[in-house]
């Protein structure tokens, strides 16, 4: 969904933003039932426009709904992340010199 | 057409997605593959390890859209279907019960037999008799019914002890221990795992 703030994107232009970030391994094939659950769910917003001199596309974007989910993900992964910080200094301060 | 996004169509088809929607799954998929193929990549490029498995790959995006139930969970086991096998089970561990009485009860008296005729001919008045051994069979030779009712108990517990394994096996939901047996369906073809 972080992905989609960069402006809409069809499903293999999403997964090559995602590989520029090296996380290849979570676009690839899993992407398409993803943007399907999103789609469902009503968190990204759908348009069908022509590509660069390709076919039309379905283009994604996040809806006001998958604007609020990603903020509350992003809060969630951040107090993930700084309690796991919290206890890998605790390891580093306890094996450091 | 590629021959992943055919296959994809196909179980699109088998699930029942409406036209509609597998028609646009099938343009955006055919669309990316083409992309990545102009770019100088592969199928594999876009779709990942997916791309060895468009079954699968088809119908999770099918479910996820919502346009098709989920495959639906193994049927829980009936509690009652355990009975067969440990009522076989037991049958058949009666029957190797009787049939180990039976040779003991043969070999018993084959040794009484047997120090009998030592004490007759002079012998030691000691033997060792083994159930099983040839001097057993040879007794059941004179004690048909005895030899008769040991096969018949073999044969019986080797039979309940088999449709125990067997029922057994299919109330564990095929598996064996820990292990299970599956089916896939790949591009290379059905394996099991």
């Amino acid at each position: 969904m972080a992905v989609m703030t960069e402006g809409p994107a069809y499903g293999y232009e999403m997964t090559k933003r995602l590989r520029a970030r090296g996380l290849s391994t979570v676009g690839e094939g899993s992407i398409y039932p993803l943007l399907g659950r999103l789609e469902r769910d009503g968190l990204v917003e759908t348009r069908r426009a022509a590509s660069n001199g390709g076919p039309p596309r379905k283009y994604y974007s996040l809806s006001p709904a998958g604007e609020r989910a990603l903020e509350t993900g992003r809060r969630e992964w951040q107090l993930a992340r700084d309690a796991v910080d919290g206890a890998l200094d605790l390891v580093k301060a306890e094996v450091g010199p | 057409m590629n021959e992943f996004v055919d296959e994809c169509r196909r179980e699109w088809r088998r699930l029942g997605v409406p036209d509609p929607i597998a028609n646009e799954m099938t343009a955006d998929l055919t669309a990316d593959i083409e992309e990545a193929e102009s770019e100088g990549g592969t199928a594999e490029d876009v779709l990942g390890n997916s791309a060895f498995d468009p079954r699968r790959f088809a119908g999770s995006w099918a479910v996820a859209r919502g346009v098709t139930a989920p495959p639906a969970p193994p049927t829980p086991t009936s509690p009652t279907r355990w009975w067969p096998a440990l009522a076989f089970g037991l049958m058949g561990c009666a029957a190797l019960l009787a049939l180990a009485a039976a040779v003991l009860v043969g070999g018993h008296q084959t040794s009484a037999s047997a120090v009998s005729v030592r004490r007759f001919v002079g012998g030691p008045t000691s033997i060792h008799v083994v159930p099983g051994s040839p001097i057993v069979l040879q007794h059941f030779q004179h004690f048909p019914g005895i030899a008769l009712f040991a096969v018949l108990m073999l044969l019986l517990g080797i039979a309940g002890i088999g449709i125990a394994v067997f029922y057994g096996f299919r109330w564990n939901g095929g598996r064996i221990g820990p292990w299970e047996i599956r089916r896939h369906h790949g591009r290379s073809g059905a394996h099991w795992t």
